[in-house]
This record gives structure tokens, C-alpha cells and sequence, in this order.
């Protein structure tokens, strides 16, 4: 039984689960969900959708570098079976697990730690640009002295109107 | 509550599902990076013999964007359009592959090295003939 992998979430797929797509370069692409395979026609990156593992992992957001991940690989090598070897890697894996799930803890207590600093710096920075000392403190007026005089602006009567006025006839109306 | 969905996420694409169908599927980023890129290659594209059934004869190829245009203006606008231009960015940076998929859930590969994809060549500038 072999378990794949998704294209675009890098879940793991099932026998009998998911759908595949073949390329016309005969590349095999898996999809774990029918969102998967929707996501994979829009043509999106899988490393620039936030939910997919891609992401996490190129954003820094899990572990990358360790030891515990270079245990899992795909071998193309078939190897006879053989009882003990089968129980001392079921042993290990366990305990490969164990330790990861440790690992990755600590990276994330670590990684929520860096974030908590950041976030506490980016408040401070926040408050202290936030209270002005500029408009605390009074402010001398000088407005009192420059006294606004309303100069009245002359217009000539001639072009006071538009309405140019009839010779011997008005505009009003005429009453009989 | 605020608001959940940022405004004007609509753009009035109709036929959507059309345009993914399988029979209509343009060539992908990975493709176009490391097969149609390659010099060898892109000159044969650009050089096409004429295909009736294609626009313009197949003789206006722009093979970044892998798209057929109808005179040889339409391409030229096409080269100095910001479509174009974010294409050639995102073909800047290596493709996304199944490796890196697999990867990515903590399956590595056995005998070869994890492929760290190296940056392709930048893609020489558009030569206008």
C-alpha cells in the first residue's frame, strides 16, 4: 500500500481516496480533496495559499531543518520481508515520532515567544508615537496681534449689472 | 461582527468553468520554465510554421504567457502590458513541483540530494526583431 502524497496541501492520500490528474507530459499530479483539485485549476501556488503545508514551511512557520524529518523517504528499493526488521522499524518510528512531536513543540514555543516580543515592541512603539508632546503643551498665540481688517472691495457701479437697460422700454411688465 | 470578505473581489469573469476545462488547460509555470524557456526551444516557438487553426496563423507567440495573438501589434502591446510583465516575474522565481509537495509533508527522496531549486537563467530581454 503506498500512501501519496496531495499536490497542492501535502496531506497524505489514501488508496481509494482523492482524485489524480495526468498531464500531457505524463506527470501524475494527486489531489487529496475535490478544494485541492479546484485550487489546482485556478493555477494557483500552492506556496502562496496560507493553508497548505508549502506555505507553512516556506514561510518559516514549521520546522525544516531537523533530523527527525530525514527519516521518511520514498526508497525505491524493494527489501525482503523480514519480520524483525519490520518490529525494530515500527519501534523506531514510534520513537522518531515521540521525539519530533517534541522538536516541533519547541519550535513553536519558540517561534510564539519571537512573535510575543515583536508584537509587545510594535504596541510600545505605538503608544509613545501616540501621545504628542506637542499638543500637551501650551502653545504661545500669536493670531491677537495680526487683526484681520476687512478691506471692503470696491466695484464700479457701471459693471455692477449685466442687464442692459431698454431704451424707453422695460423689462417689467406692461399694464394696460 | 465587521465585515468577513474585502470589498470588490468581483471582477465579472463570466464562464469561469469554461475556462478550466481540461481541453482549454494552457501550458503551467513549470513548463513554460524549464521547456519552452530553453533557447533551442524558444526559437522553434517563435518561428512557428503557420497552423490555420490557430490565431493568427501562429505566427505572434508570446512564450511567456504561452498565448497566440493576431498581428504582430498586438503583441508588441502585449509585451509592454502589465500582464506580461507579472508573468516574467512569477517565471523568475522557481516553479512550485511535486517534489517540492512532497517535501513539503516531510517526504524526502532517497539517492539524490534534496532539490534545492536553483533559480533558473533570467529570461533574456524580449528582442524585438
Amino acid at each position: 500500500m503506498r500512501i501519496e502524497k496531495c499536490y497542492f496541501c501535502s496531506k497524505s492520500v489514501y488508496p481509494g481516496h482523492g482524485i489524480g490528474f495526468v498531464r500531457n507530459d505524463a506527470k501524475l499530479f494527486r489531489f487529496c480533496t475535490s478544494k485541492c483539485h479546484k485550487n489546482f485549476k485556478m493555477k494557483r501556488n500552492p506556496r502562496k495559499v496560507r493553508w497548505t503545508k508549502a506555505f507553512r514551511k516556506a514561510a518559516g512557520k514549521e520546522m525544516t531543518v531537523d533530523s527527525t524529518i530525514e527519516f521518511e523517504k520514498r526508497r525505491n528499493v524493494p527489501v525482503r520481508y523480514d519480520r524483525e526488521l519490520v518490529q525494530t522499524t515500527v519501534q523506531a518510528m514510534k520513537r522518531v515520532a515521540e521525539i519530533k512531536s517534541r522538536r516541533e513543540h519547541a519550535f513553536w514555543k519558540n517561534r510564539m515567544a519571537a512573535a510575543r516580543e515583536k508584537l509587545v515592541a510594535h504596541r510600545k512603539k505605538k503608544h509613545t508615537t501616540k501621545a504628542s508632546v506637542k499638543l500637551v503643551e501650551p502653545m504661545q498665540i500669536e493670531a491677537e496681534e495680526t487683526e484681520l481688517v476687512r478691506e471692503k472691495i470696491k466695484v464700479p457701479a457701471k459693471s455692477r449689472s449685466a442687464l442692459v437697460p431698454g431704451e424707453g422700454r422695460s423689462m417689467g411688465m406692461e399694464i394696460d | 461582527m465587521g465585515r468577513l470578505r474585502r470589498s470588490r473581489t468581483h471582477h465579472a469573469q463570466r464562464d469561469v468553468h469554461r475556462a478550466a476545462r481540461t481541453r482549454v488547460r494552457t501550458r503551467d509555470l513549470d513548463q513554460i520554465q524549464l521547456i519552452d524557456l530553453d533557447p533551442k526551444n524558444r526559437a522553434k516557438l517563435e518561428a512557428q510554421p503557420i497552423d490555420l487553426e490557430k490565431p493568427g496563423l501562429a505566427q505572434h507567440y508570446c512564450i511567456e504567457c504561452a498565448k497566440y495573438y493576431e498581428t504582430d501589434a498586438a503583441l508588441r502591446s502585449h509585451w509592454r502590458s502589465k500582464v506580461h510583465k507579472r508573468r516574467c516575474k512569477a517565471l523568475k522565481e522557481p516553479a512550485y513541483t511535486i517534489e517540492e509537495a512532497e517535501r513539503a509533508a516531510g517526504l524526502g527522496r532517497e539517492g539524490k540530494r534534496p532539490t534545492t531549486t536553483t533559480l533558473p537563467t533570467p529570461i533574456p530581454e524580449v528582442v524585438m526583431t
